[in-house]
């Protein structure tokens, strides 16, 4: 489920990476160009290499880690902006909709949110279950 | 269940976000939708000078987050940056101008190649403003001798046209005076059901007006 998620939202965001950039540059993370630019290039290459290792069960503990270490700054991220947007535009934080650039549009954040600490679940259970029958290598040094 | 080494998991993990980094930054090369790294997609944002706001609101550097988008907020902004802006009214009298069909005011969409397709003002020049290397051009070239020059996008919170602008000024080298900027965009153009052509520049092939947006 983990990685189906970071396949779809990742090959959503590699087909239109002019927007991903938009959308990042409203997070206002830095006003360095380059940094700008290769977070918003990468990334969806990044989410989709992860997805497709999961999915196949390849080097399972190890991409569930990188997922988890982009899954919490980003929602982090997200958390900060739907604050200050309620805040300036005297919303309810619930009531806040924005199009986050997770894929898939705009969205309610509550619900992003909820959906995150989902896959942040997901991910930190990966960490620690045992090796599934039906991964084509589970982890990348043998029995873990 | 399997208690994992953490130092195994650790290791997998780097050696995963390695191997993804260098497979991202290749593809992104590879892909003809790929980002250039060096460019300075958003040229405006270097200006950090804080956008009057009737609300008063602070802004960030690049105008967008947390200010209410208005057009006195946008009008305000772009004008900061000595650009021109124009309203539906000022842009559709341009557009009925004979200097229009004579070529020495032009229009100019910098949207991607399917939104332009899907539907753009007619005879108006086009170069996505993001993957410019493909028609900027021949673009730049008909700028030269135009006397006015109205660059639009999407209108609303796009502000590709006003990047576009500042490129074609820094660093095409277009005068100032000859570049205006149409805020509402096409948007705008198609909620008063002006003329709205399809297909390629000067296909003929226009929208029927019925359909509005």
């Amino acid at each position: 489920m983990l990685g189906a998620a970071f396949l779809y939202m990742g090959i959503h965001k590699v087909l239109d990476p002019a927007e991903f950039l938009r959308l990042v540059r409203q997070y206002d993370l830095t006003n360095n160009s380059l940094i700008l630019n290769t977070l918003a290039a990468a990334l969806p290459w990044f989410e989709v290499f992860c997805g497709f290792l999961l999915v196949t069960g390849i080097a399972v503990r190890g991409a569930a880690l990188v997922t988890l270490a982009m899954l919490l700054p980003f929602s982090l991220v997200v958390l900060k902006r739907a604050i200050a947007m309620a805040s300036t535009q005297g919303l309810a934080f619930c009531a806040v909709q924005f199009d986050c650039g997770c894929g898939g549009g705009e969205i309610i954040i509550c619900h992003k949110l909820i959906e995150n600490c989902g896959l942040m679940l997901i991910g930190i259970w990966l960490l620690f279950c045992r090796p599934q029958k039906l991964a084509l290598r589970y982890s990348l040094f043998g029995q873990a | 269940m399997v208690k994992p080494s953490a130092k195994s998991v650790f290791r997998e993990g780097i050696i995963i976000a390695l191997v993804g980094a260098v497979l991202a930054f290749a593809a992104n090369a590879l892909s003809p939708k790929g980002l250039n790294l060096k460019r300075n997609y958003f040229p405006g944002d270097d200006l950090a000078t804080a956008s009057p706001s009737p609300s008063g609101n602070q802004t960030t550097t690049n105008g967008l987050i947390n200010v209410p988008v208005t057009e006195e907020n946008i009008v305000a902004r772009l004008k900061a940056k000595g650009l021109q802006p124009l309203g539906t009214s000022e842009v559709k009298k341009l557009f009925d101008d004979i200097r229009y069909q004579q070529s020495s005011l032009i229009f100019i969409d910098v949207r991607s190649d399917h939104e332009y397709e899907e539907g753009h003002i007619p005879g108006a020049h086009h170069f996505d403003y993001y993957y410019p290397q493909n028609d900027v051009g021949p673009v730049v070239a008909a700028c030269q001798p135009a006397e006015q020059i109205v660059v639009y996008c999407g209108g609303g919170k796009c502000d590709a046209s006003e990047q576009a602008t500042l490129m074609l000024r820094d660093n095409a080298g277009i005068a100032a005076n000859k570049l205006f900027l149409y805020t509402g965009g096409m948007t705008e153009w198609k909620e008063k059901n002006f003329p709205v052509e399809t297909g390629p520049r000067n296909s003929g092939k226009l929208m029927d007006s019925s359909h509005g947006k």
